[in-house]
């Protein structure tokens, strides 16, 4: 702007001072003041042309000429307000869709952790055969790229001699691992909060500076039970402490145990787990001796069959991969050969390092499917919005093609034009992407709401970030130049002569209308894969919802308790439960109340062991069957009648059922017919395993004696499978950690008045106990199919939009397509033609070209169908059948306004131009 | 004036460099030299002097500085830088060649032998 005022201002002073010298001259020659001014005038020419020459000179004259577009493109788009209204509004709806999406992702999927150089991290998997060494795991399986099953957890004398090893080698290995909720207390308040432990050395691998105290130090992580030091999240300062910087020194109780806190972090570390959210409490590792010392029998500390801590590391600079990787693997072999001995046929697993720039980054594993599937589809969306406002300029260029061949006439180069209409592209395409990042911030806020549970009040907002403004901006761009160019391109192709007569104005139809109809079945198409795709999601989400989970799931109340160790070690937390089931029992409104340890439909399963008596295949070894097994619950005896199962035959569990009396089960209808062929098993016995008594191994046998209905049992979609209850009141083989349950209350009371009540039932035991996951069993149902339910709004959401679109765009061409066709149809009805024919001959048209688009979106939808089989259920490609014939409405329309036109009107016009 | 002619398109640029290689001057003073050096014979359109005063300074050719005329005016003058001064070496040489050329090919009389059996 500086170069150009200064160029500016010389030119006007170089001028001036060449007519001043050329008039002195001519004065000097004798001519008179006045005329010589004149004539030096004449003698220079063009002062403007000259101008323009300098600028273009010194390459001023391209940002003169695009600011003239501007301005230009500015006017002619206030000129016609309704057109830019509905081209820059469904420009806005899609780019805002396209927006929120893209935060999605990008906070899920590609957002890396807060810290120095992320992209250097390595998280640390091992890949099993078939036949591990290890059966046993506190952390996640999933299916690896190459199908070996993948896991995160590590055993604790593997970590330590790998650690070990490796620190020789200069590469150092750290550790974390997620605790469920814990209960923290502080100043007589609890709260349920998630705690981290991380290995003394994270804090200074991470490169995470705290920012108040100190992080967690190596001299933390000492001996098991050592190190009662926590380092508090920054958003738990701000909501537990208000942010007070003495925070430092005071001490919180995590589950009863006392701990000092050190340090607060900076606000965007968020830990080794994920990137969207912080743990509240970071505590070395070694408080896991004080938190979770056991875990069934295993003490974690020491066993050698039970992973559970994940590792990381940094790779060193310089150093390949596959050499780390070799290095790794050496090592873990020899740690894993040291630790357990592989029986007969059993592998030694193998380590493969994965980015660890997001952390573990669970979520993101599942999460990767379905968001690129929506980002696809809302992709779908822009392009049908493109399509439509190019549709809309193409039409509307022809009404400009007059002032365009006059411009061409008076001189305007192609190139000029064709950027002109580009600029005005491009301001239509900016005013869309305003609109789009507007909505693409507000829909950021409801992102939430679709990924994260209804009763989980710690949700994170998607945060506004630079890369997603880089994105809507690139989007805005792109989609301004794929829509502005076909139209350009087409207006700056005509031949000036024939445009300037209007009489001839059907010179270019042909291939406009061939553009346009192009435009049109590219709309159908793209409006047809997203309609169905969103029936799709749509019918799987009503499948779902049409599974009768087993049981009468309204007016259940949940809640989860899990009781510290140190109190309520083994024996005392049945003991427990027993006391606080017979307060909640008593509670005035409530019909009932039970407890499960796996709550119904919650994604949680208990899969255990066992065989049947009798069964001479499963007892030809002793040890069990993989194969044979059973999905499991631990209940109390009200179980059946509160949750509303059936007992079909025998009986259910009942108070004379107790810890001396014989252990008793009940099994499902899908359990007898997997197991007992369909003969009924009353009386008969399964075993689960031994325990320990008096120094003997004595197997538990269980007598069947009731069968329930079958019910839903970890999600809605697998269809019901066996299951064995056993009666939690009956137990006698103990560990010495607590054991948790989840309370199930039947009630016609308001779910806010019951949790004050069972609030109070739990403080008269004991007011530390901390009562969690508070919601109703309708609540945690639809929490279950949460994915499917933000499936189906999201894509009926985009193909309501994408209808809409298709409608304006298809009237739009059409109706420009009948208007150059206006003298056509008024000769042939003037000649006599019968208005149905006129009529069906624009339909027919219509419906060609919007049949066209039906078909390739169709085609388009089962294509999709295949991609995202997981995703839905339920479910097979021919449901897209019942989705044809569906858009015969919209040419009808024009039709209908095509007869009414008067056939007088149109030969009068044609005589005013010929 | 009666032997006057229009320029040659695509000459300015060199009867600049010229003009200017003789001593710096300003925009008006290379519109007065080249028709002094041309006897009043070359017809410029005087607009068209500055874009090509402005080409040439943006190419490198020129250099420009305000200082005051001699009847103690501001105005801009330009010189020759060395670019310039290769530039207008090497553009007399293109030139002189070119004119060559082509009055050789104007002083012909008689199609030559090979032509005519073509």
């Amino acid at each position: 702007m500086r170069l150009r005022r200064r160029v500016e201002n010389g030119i006007q002073d170089e001028i001036r001072f060449h007519l001043e010298e050329h008039a002195a001259k001519l004065v000097a020659e004798g001519v008179s003041e006045s005329e010589a001014y004149r004539q030096a005038r004449v003698a220079f020419g063009g002062m403007e042309t000259s101008r323009d020459g300098v600028r273009s000179a010194v390459g001023i004259r391209p940002l003169d000429e695009f600011f003239a577009d501007l301005r230009y493109a500015a006017r002619i788009l206030r000129n016609s307000p309704g057109f830019t209204a509905i081209a820059a509004g469904s420009l806005a709806l899609a780019i805002g869709a396209n927006t929120t999406m893209f935060s999605v992702a990008n906070f899920m999927l590609l957002q890396r952790l807060a810290v120095p150089r992320a992209t250097e991290l390595r998280m640390l998997y091992h890949q099993d055969q078939e036949h591990s060494v290890y059966h046993m795991s506190w952390g996640s399986w999933f299916s690896g790229e190459n199908g070996l099953s993948q896991s995160d957890a590590f055993t604790y004398p593997v970590y330590q001699q790998v650690r070990r090893d490796l620190r020789a080698a200069g590469i150092e290995l750290f550790a974390f691992k997620g605790l469920r909720t814990v209960n923290a207390a502080y100043g007589g308040s609890a709260q349920a909060v998630q705690a981290e432990l991380v290995s003394g050395n994270l804090y200074g691998q991470m490169e995470t500076k705290p920012l108040l105290g100190r992080g967690i130090q190596p001299q933390d992580d000492g001996a098991p039970g050592s190190g009662a030091v926590a380092v508090l999240s920054y958003g738990f300062w701000q909501s537990m402490f208000g942010g007070s910087p003495d925070v430092l020194g005071k001490v919180v109780r995590v589950d009863t145990f006392p701990v000092t806190v050190v340090g607060v972090n900076a606000p965007g570390f968020t830990g080794a787990e994920n990137v969207q959210r912080s743990p509240e409490l970071f505590l070395p590792m070694s408080m896991i001796g004080n938190l979770r010392a056991t875990l069934g029998k295993e003490v974690v500390l020491q066993s050698n069959n039970l992973g559970w801590i994940q590792l990381m590391l940094r790779k060193p600079a310089g150093m390949p991969e596959s050499v780390l990787r070799d290095r790794l693997n050496q090592s873990f072999h020899a740690a894993v050969l040291a630790t357990v001995t592989p029986k007969k046929g059993e592998t030694v697993p193998t380590v493969v390092l994965e980015d660890g720039s997001r952390g573990l980054a669970q979520s993101a594993r599942f999460l990767r499917k379905p968001i690129y599937v929506l980002l696809g589809l809302v992709g779908c969306v822009l392009l049908l919005a493109c399509a439509n406002v190019a549709n809309l300029m193409l039409a509307r260029s022809s009404n400009r093609q007059r002032e365009i061949s006059v411009r061409l006439a008076l001189g305007a180069g192609r190139d000029r034009i064709f950027r002109q209409l580009l600029v005005e592209s491009l301001l239509l395409a900016a005013i869309g992407g305003a609109g789009g990042a507007l909505l693409g911030y507000l829909g950021r806020m409801g992102a939430p709401a679709l990924l994260n549970t209804a009763w989980d009040n710690t949700a994170v907002p998607v945060p506004f970030s630079w890369p997603v403004f880089g994105f809507t901006s690139a989007i805005t761009l792109i989609t301004g130049i794929l829509f502005g160019v076909a139209p350009a391109w087409q207006s700056t192709g005509t031949d000036v002569n024939t445009a300037l007569k209007q009489g001839a104005r059907s010179a270019s139809r042909r291939r406009t209308a061939w553009t346009g109809k192009g435009l049109v079945a590219f709309q159908v198409a793209m409006a047809t894969l997203l309609v169905a795709g969103s029936a799709l999601f749509f019918r799987t989400m009503m499948n779902l919802a049409a599974v009768h989970p087993g049981f009468e799931p309204a007016g259940l109340l949940l809640a989860e308790l899990q009781p510290p160790d140190r109190q309520y070690a083994g024996a005392k937390s049945i003991v427990l439960h027993q006391q606080f089931l017979e307060r909640l029992s008593a509670i005035p409104g409530v019909d009932g109340a039970t407890l499960a340890v796996v709550p119904l439909i919650s994604n949680s399963n208990w899969n255990s062991g066992m065989r049947v008596e009798g069964d001479t295949q499963a007892n030809a070894s002793e040890d069990f069957d993989p194969g044979h097994s059973s999905n499991f619950n631990m209940i109390s005896p009200e179980f059946f009648s509160v949750m509303k199962i059936p007992v079909i035959a025998g009986r259910g569990f009942t108070p004379q059922d107790t810890s001396t009396s014989p252990y008793v089960t009940v099994v499902n209808q899908a359990f007898v017919k997997k197991f007992f062929q369909g003969q009924s098993p009353i009386g008969k016995r399964i075993s689960d395993g031994e325990h320990e008594a008096d120094g003997k191994r004595i197997r538990n046998w269980f007598t069947v004696v009731g069968v329930c209905a079958d019910t839903q049992y970890s999600d809605l979609r697998t269809a019901p499978s066996p299951i064995y209850f056993t009666d939690m009141f009956q137990a006698r083989d103990f560990t010495p950690n607590a054991q948790g349950a989840t309370y199930i209350l039947r009630s016609q009371r308001s779910p806010a008045e019951l949790v004050i009540a069972m609030r109070n039932a739990a403080l008269a035991i004991d007011p530390d106990l901390p009562l969690v996951n508070i919601r109703t069993q309708v609540q945690q149902i639809a929490d279950v199919s949460r994915q499917e339910r933000m499936f189906a709004a999201l894509t009926a959401g985009f193909g309501l939009l994408a209808l809409a679109l298709a409608c304006v765009g298809i009237y739009g061409v059409m109706a420009y397509t009948v208007s150059q066709r206006t003298h056509e149809i008024g000769i042939r009805l003037a000649l006599g033609a019968e208005r149905a024919r006129v009529r069906g001959m624009v339909l027919r048209e219509a419906t060609w070209v919007a049949g066209i688009g039906v078909v390739v979106g169709l085609a388009a939808a089962i294509a999709l169908a295949r991609v995202v089989k997981s995703l839905l259920y339920n479910l097979n490609p021919h449901v897209l059948r019942n989705l044809h014939h569906r858009r015969a409405c919209d040419p009808v329309q024009h039709g209908v306004r095509q007869r009414r036109r008067e056939q007088l009107a149109i030969l009068h016009q044609e005589q005013v131009f010929s | 004036m009666s032997d006057a002619a229009d320029l040659v398109q695509g000459t300015l640029e060199l009867l600049i460099l010229k003009a200017v290689s003789l001593g710096p001057l300003h925009g008006y003073g290379i519109l007065q030299r080249i028709e002094q050096l041309s006897r009043e014979r070359l017809l410029i359109q005087q607009g068209s002097l500055y874009p090509a005063l402005y080409r040439l300074e943006a190419s490198g050719a020129l250099l420009t500085e305000w200082s005051t005329s001699e009847n103690n005016r501001r105005a801009k003058y330009y010189r020759l830088s060395e670019a310039g001064r290769e530039q207008l070496a090497a553009e007399t040489e293109r030139w002189s060649r070119v004119a060559r050329i082509m009055s050789a090919i104007l002083r012909v009389t008689e199609a030559p032998a090979a032509a005519g059996q073509a």
